[in-house]
């Protein structure tokens, strides 16, 4: 799909890395503010999804492709599953904390909770942006 | 007089109302769309206590006074996943009206008829 | 005993369904796809392997109590199984095991198959994840994800009837699981618990007998919403185009499946939930209008899938008239009657499916004088047909005659009379489908058709052997069902198992 007029493309451009910005801030806090994982995500994938309407899809597939947005996905998914079965190693029931807790407050505490909130923030981001992708290129097959 | 629960009450049957009498699918999956927000908005009044604060422990607020002066944190958590299978079922149902376009060039309902019997 | 098997059997075919995109990635650079496939067979014989090593504890009487993350109940979730549950997981996951092995062959000429595979591990995980879990909730997200990729799977042909079968169930079925949403919160709002036990122990104290209103709308909206996914009637009107629709192996997944865990989560919501065995009044009228109805209909259809979905929609009100019955007979002829269920509609889906393959219709106009090209897959479907009316010796007949037997015996002759009339129709209609395919004239374009193969025969084989050898010897079905019937009618152990370990 075609690209739309230089003032939405300029202000996509400006506003991308604060809005890519704040949604791993509110993923990497999900233990300490309200947010967490699946919003974190979502955050994410609409900065991604501004510059894609804004330049087009053709630019977009060269920056970010398809297959990179699905071998990520699966990455993401594995990573939470991994963490739930670092329990089971260790001896206790599947999804038991078995990272060390620090002192409540501090960002790196909390055990095991940041790299689930890191492993849904990645799965979330990139199935959105395979999801965007293929009701876009839909149309373009039906326009040919 | 319990505002949240009648207005969620309001939207569960006008989503359905939509469901049920609107013939263009996308009509349809919004009025779907609007009973599920109506179900979360029931469920999250549900934990709601008077004069409450936010259940989020910091300095400000230690743990004792959130356990006797928060909402209740539980439905957030539920409504927190079935708003993400909400988008789940959504993504399909778009992919499947964007299908059902190229095939039949209209999106009336009553046309989607062929498989009779 | 492996002390983490319940969640692996969830946890293995999850996993699995992650890995199999990322496999397909590189074996299609290598041009080795044989690879995949093996890969997601081994991962579901695995599964089933694991079901099958839990079977010895929980048959000899003790409930299997995992759970997650070291939280005790009610404060967290856990898995809890014992005879019911192990029986649901047991037909799940074998019928998964012969999907997997027959759609080898069946969906060759199909592109796209990596999201084929991952589909069918995803429904399989979702599957084990509803039978296996104590926690209301967590059986809701399940039973959503099993929904949806049973939608994603009936659409998966992307041909105009298996979008519009797609949409068809996909509105219904999105409708049905909100209204199951609508009942949870109820539930919460009334107990503030969210475990199977802790809510059956606060309900019990509230009191049954007689039930207070908010109980009767509880039960109204769960029982709706269930009815919606089992297709009885009137919620029927998805399950034939969505059969008629979807490629065959996967109608085996739904029918052999989805239904048998949707008649898990109703007996489960109405016997420890709740706790009523009052109830069998609603159940018996329910299911005799509904095995009435799908008899009816499928005398008058032309396509061979509709007709099979049909006689599946009378086959679910068999086994809710068994259950409805309230006494022990009823029960166990009930539960017996689904674990037949699964058995034979594979048999029989799997045949259509194998006529679909080398002929390329399933309309029973066009089709004629098969037997002599396909003499195997002729004989093992009058197997199936004979089995599904109840003639004996074969299972359908061992089960049906417990349900007649408890029906005289309840005092409701009537619905005994009215099931084996029901059964003489569907001995009509089965005849007229292996009539109308296997014998009479065979049209010049049929000289050809060769036989199916192989790996498609295997797992039809094994079914048709598994229904005679249920048939002759029925105290091998009843060795699985009785440990189901006692864990059912056993609440109070169940409450005592989940909560009184602590």
């Amino acid at each position: 799909m075609a690209g739309m007029t230089l003032i939405v493309k300029t202000a996509s451009r400006l506003l991308f890395p604060f809005v890519l910005v704040f949604g791993i801030y509110i993923v990497l806090h999900g233990h300490l503010t309200p947010g967490g994982g699946f919003p974190g995500g979502v955050i994410i994938v609409a900065a991604i999804v501004m510059l894609l309407l804004g330049y087009g899809a053709e630019v977009a597939k060269v920056k970010f492709s398809p297959l990179q947005a699905s071998v990520s996905e699966n990455i993401g998914s594995l990573i939470l599953v991994a963490t739930g079965l670092l329990g089971l190693f260790v001896g206790l029931n599947f999804m038991k904390n078995a990272l060390p807790l620090g002192t409540t407050g501090n960002l790196f505490s909390a055990g095991f909770l940041i790299p689930l909130n890191i492993g849904v923030g990645i799965k979330v981001a990139a199935g959105l942006a395979v999801i965007l992708y293929a009701m876009l290129t839909a149309f373009e097959e039906e326009e040919k | 007089m319990n505002f949240d629960y009648i207005v969620a009450m309001l939207m569960i049957s006008f989503g359905l109302y939509c469901l049920l009498i609107k013939r263009n699918l996308i009509k349809m999956v919004i009025g779907l769309e609007i009973l599920t927000f109506g179900i979360h908005l029931f469920l999250i009044s549900m934990g709601y206590r008077e004069g409450g604060i936010a259940p989020i422990v910091t300095s400000v607020n230690p743990a004792s006074v959130v356990a006797t002066l928060g909402v209740d944190p539980l439905p957030q958590a539920l409504v927190l996943t079935s708003i993400v299978i909400d988008v789940c079922v959504t993504a399909m149902l778009l992919s499947l009206a964007i299908h059902a376009y190229r095939h039949y060039k209209t999106l009336d309902m009553s046309e989607l008829r062929r498989l009779k019997g | 005993m492996i002390e983490a098997a319940p969640i692996l059997v969830i946890i293995i075919p999850l996993m699995g369904s992650f890995l199999t995109p990322l496999i397909s990635i590189l074996t299609k650079r290598y041009k080795k796809d044989r690879i995949r496939d093996l890969f997601v067979v081994s991962i579901v014989i695995v599964t089933l392997l694991l079901v099958l090593h839990m079977l010895p504890t929980v048959w000899s009487g003790n409930i299997i109590v995992y759970r997650l993350g070291n939280w005790t109940p009610p404060w967290g979730i856990c898995l809890a199984i014992d005879g019911l549950n192990i029986m649901v997981a047991l037909i799940v996951s074998g019928i998964a095991v012969l999907v997997s092995i027959y759609s080898l062959m069946y969906m060759k000429n199909d592109t796209g198959l990596e999201k084929y595979y991952t589909l069918l591990l995803l429904i399989l995980a979702s599957m084990m994840g509803v039978t296996l879990t104590g926690d209301f909730f967590n059986m809701f997200v399940f039973f959503e994800i099993m929904s949806t990729a049973a939608y994603a799977l009936v659409a998966f042909r992307r041909n105009w009837d298996s979008i519009e079968a797609s949409i068809k169930y996909m509105v219904m079925g999105s409708l049905g699981a909100s209204l199951f949403l609508l009942g949870i919160s109820f539930i919460y709002s009334l107990v503030g618990s969210l475990n199977i036990a802790d809510i059956a122990q606060k309900i019990s104290i509230i009191g049954t007998n007689p039930l207070p209103p908010i109980l009767i709308l509880i039960l109204a909206l769960l029982m709706t919403g269930l009815s919606i996914k089992i297709a009885m009637v009137p919620f029927h009107a998805w399950m034939p185009d969505a059969y008629q629709a979807a490629p065959s192996a996967v109608v085996v997944l739904l029918a052999a499946g989805t239904t048998t865990v949707g008649v898990y989560m109703m007996l489960r919501v109405v016997y420890i939930l709740f706790g009523v065995a009052a109830l069998g009044a609603m159940l018996i009228v329910l299911g005799s209008v509904t095995m009435v109805v799908g008899a009816l209909m499928a005398l008058v259809q032309r396509d061979l899938k509709r007709l099979l979905a049909y006689s599946g929609i009378s086959q679910v009100g068999y086994i809710l008239l068994g259950v409805g019955f309230g006494t022990a007979l009823g029960i166990e002829g009930g539960l017996f009657h689904l674990l037949n269920n699964a058995i034979y509609k594979a048999l029989l889906f799997m045949c259509a499916g194998a006529i679909f393959y080398r002929v390329g219709t399933c309309n029973l106009d066009e089709l004629g004088g098969l037997s002599k090209n396909m003499p195997i897959t002729a004989g093992l479907f009058t197997i199936g047909a004979l089995a599904i009316s109840g003639v004996p010796p074969f299972n359908g007949f061992a089960s049906k005659w417990t349900i007649y037997i408890a029906g005289i015996q309840a005092g409701k002759a009537f619905f005994s009379l009215l099931a084996i009339i029901m059964s003489v129709l569907t001995l009509a209609y089965l005849l007229k489908a292996v009539n109308a395919i296997f014998l009479g004239q065979r049209p010049k374009r049929f000289e050809n058709v060769k036989e199916a193969p192989l790996t498609m025969l295997f797992p039809m084989m094994l079914l048709a052997v598994l229904c005679i050898v249920l048939g002759v010897l029925p105290s091998l079905g009843i060795n699985i069902v009785s440990p189901a019937y006692n864990a059912l009618t056993n609440q109070h152990g169940y409450i005592q198992a989940v909560l009184g370990g602590i």
